[in-house]
């Protein structure tokens, strides 16, 4: 049994991070897939765990470690293996500055598109009254709103807009960034990749008009660069639902 | 030939983000040239020579400080800190235990995605509103033409149109009644700070907080700790030093349209 036990979802956006990070590391750990589509992540046996509800949730020892960018942080810090940041400060600086803006500006667009044209229809099946009862053992109150929405289709178009003028800023920029170096924020890859790569990997296929062989060419390049590193490929077999085929056609576009 | 640059801090008055910038700055002992600048003036977006302004533009933080190093903007005050602890070669404010370092970061977090957003919130409709209201269409118009991120530009026509979300204004006291809560708990055990030595952490929960304890004062009151460790913080020469800075009569009163709400609710 490892000393590191690892609830999470699929290898994307929030899970994939400390899964990849591990896998960087070389660091062994439990596997606990938690099926965010299923409300695993709500169910006692995993609020024990994490009071909040929110996965992943990283167990070291008697320690318990939430939030996934904050998990990278400390298994970059407490495990040997190659360093996932850099050693100058002004790069250290630069790859929180990215890794901020895709976790409170950027990543919160991707999502609400993903979670409206995803995550609601797959769920929205369901009998109301159990939806209802769903989303009332919610931990958090902005997570039982955000869940609502997703259930009941509720987005309005204009948050949706917003979310459409952000993603299609953010990839500009991050195309502009991946322009000026080889990796995000530096000459080296760290813990910044790994952050933007879980959200961005899918945007050939997700978003092939904003992001392209020919209009994106850095994004594409930095992308190739990631997918083919055997820990993405590794962290990758752990996928079990529709994700996993999302991969290959990401490399089918790419290659 | 002139030789390269020397890196400039570019800061607000000494409340908020300006303030955690400048007393961490203090508190490493790095060397380096403090300008002030008016926010509300819109000064920021008038600092010469950015080559790189990537993060002036899109900082999460509003208008926060801005460090330029050879052309480049670097900011958002939390990160600043650690910069200047990690170009000093660690100068105290990061635990050194991965996981006291954790939890310090999430705190850190908790602090910018929950609490700066809603003291910036009460504190500009409080105190910068009148000053934006009153200003001329075309200064404001100018000044809004220059802020590259279309979501800061709206909360600064928010702010001077006095567009107030009363559901948004009272989930922000709420918010720093709950920050008071956590502040006074995470001292229960009658440690000095927040995680063992004084870290980023006290630094960001004072610049938040303190500016709102007179008008929020309910939310302070009856909580010793949170007094103890509020004065404690203040009388921190890196913290005084910071203060000093100030060219208004009160510097914790002096906001600019900060970090937005967070869009899920």
């Amino acid at each position: 049994m490892a000393d590191v036990t690892l609830y999470h979802w699929e290898p994307n956006a929030n899970s994939g991070k400390p899964m990849l990070a591990l896998m960087e590391k070389g660091v062994p750990f439990d596997s606990r897939y938690t099926n965010m589509l299923e409300f695993d992540q709500h169910k006692p046996e995993y609020l024990a765990v994490n009071p909040q509800g929110t996965i992943p949730a990283m167990i070291h020892g008697e320690r318990v470690l939430t939030e996934s960018t904050a998990i990278m942080e400390y298994v970059d810090q407490a495990f040997d293996g190659p360093a996932l940041m850099p050693e100058d400060a002004r790069d250290r600086w630069r790859i929180r500055w990215w890794m901020k803006f895709m976790d409170q500006w950027l990543g919160p667009s991707f999502s609400m598109l993903g979670w409206s044209a995803f995550v609601g229809p797959m769920v929205r099946d369901r009998p109301r009254e159990e939806l209802e009862a769903l989303i009332a053992r919610i931990p958090l109150p902005e997570r039982r709103r955000a869940w609502r929405k997703a259930m009941f289709g509720e987005f309005s178009e204009e948050e949706l807009g917003e979310s459409r003028r952000r993603v299609a800023l953010g990839i500009d920029l991050l195309e502009e960034e991946l322009g000026k170096r080889p990796y995000v924020g530096s000459d080296s890859y760290s813990l910044g990749d790994i952050n933007i790569f879980n959200s961005t990997y899918s945007l050939p296929v997700s978003h092939p008009d904003l992001a392209s062989k020919d209009k994106t060419p850095n994004i594409m390049r930095w992308l190739k660069r990631v997918y083919h590193r055997p820990a993405v490929q590794q962290t990758w077999t752990m996928g079990r639902g529709d994700l996993a085929k999302r991969y290959r056609l990401v490399i089918e576009e790419i290659d | 030939m002139p030789g390269p640059s020397l890196p400039i801090l570019y800061h607000g008055e000494p409340t908020g983000p300006s303030l955690i910038a400048l007393a961490a700055l203090f508190e490493s002992g790095l060397q380096l040239e403090t300008r002030s600048i008016d926010l509300l003036a819109g000064e920021r977006y008038a600092i010469p020579d950015v080559s790189e302004p990537l993060a002036l533009d899109h900082s999460v933080e509003g208008e926060g400080p801005v460090l330029l190093i050879e052309g480049e903007a670097i900011t958002d005050a939390v990160f600043l800190a650690q910069y200047f602890d990690e170009q000093a070669g660690g100068a105290g404010l990061q635990p050194s235990d991965p996981y006291v370092h954790w939890q310090m970061t999430m705190w850190c977090r908790q602090t910018s995605e929950r609490l700066a957003p809603a003291s910036a919130c009460l504190g500009t409709f409080t105190h910068a509103q009148d000053r934006l209201a009153a200003m001329e269409a075309a200064e404001f118009e100018r000044i809004a033409a220059q802020i590259e991120s279309a979501d800061l530009r709206e909360r600064w026509r928010d702010l001077r149109e006095n567009r107030v979300d009363s559901a948004q204004f009272a989930d922000s006291k709420s918010k720093v009644a709950q920050f008071c809560e956590r502040v006074e708990d995470q001292l229960a055990d009658g440690r000095t700070w927040l995680f063992g030595g004084f870290s980023i952490a006290d630094l960001v929960t004072f610049a938040w907080l303190r500016p709102l304890a007179e008008t929020e004062a309910a939310s302070f009151a009856a909580k010793e700790g949170l007094s103890a460790w509020l004065a404690r913080t203040e009388a921190r020469p890196s913290v005084r030093a910071a203060l000093d800075q100030a060219r208004t009569d009160d510097p914790l009163q002096a906001f600019a349209p900060g970090p937005e709400i967070n869009r899920w609710g």
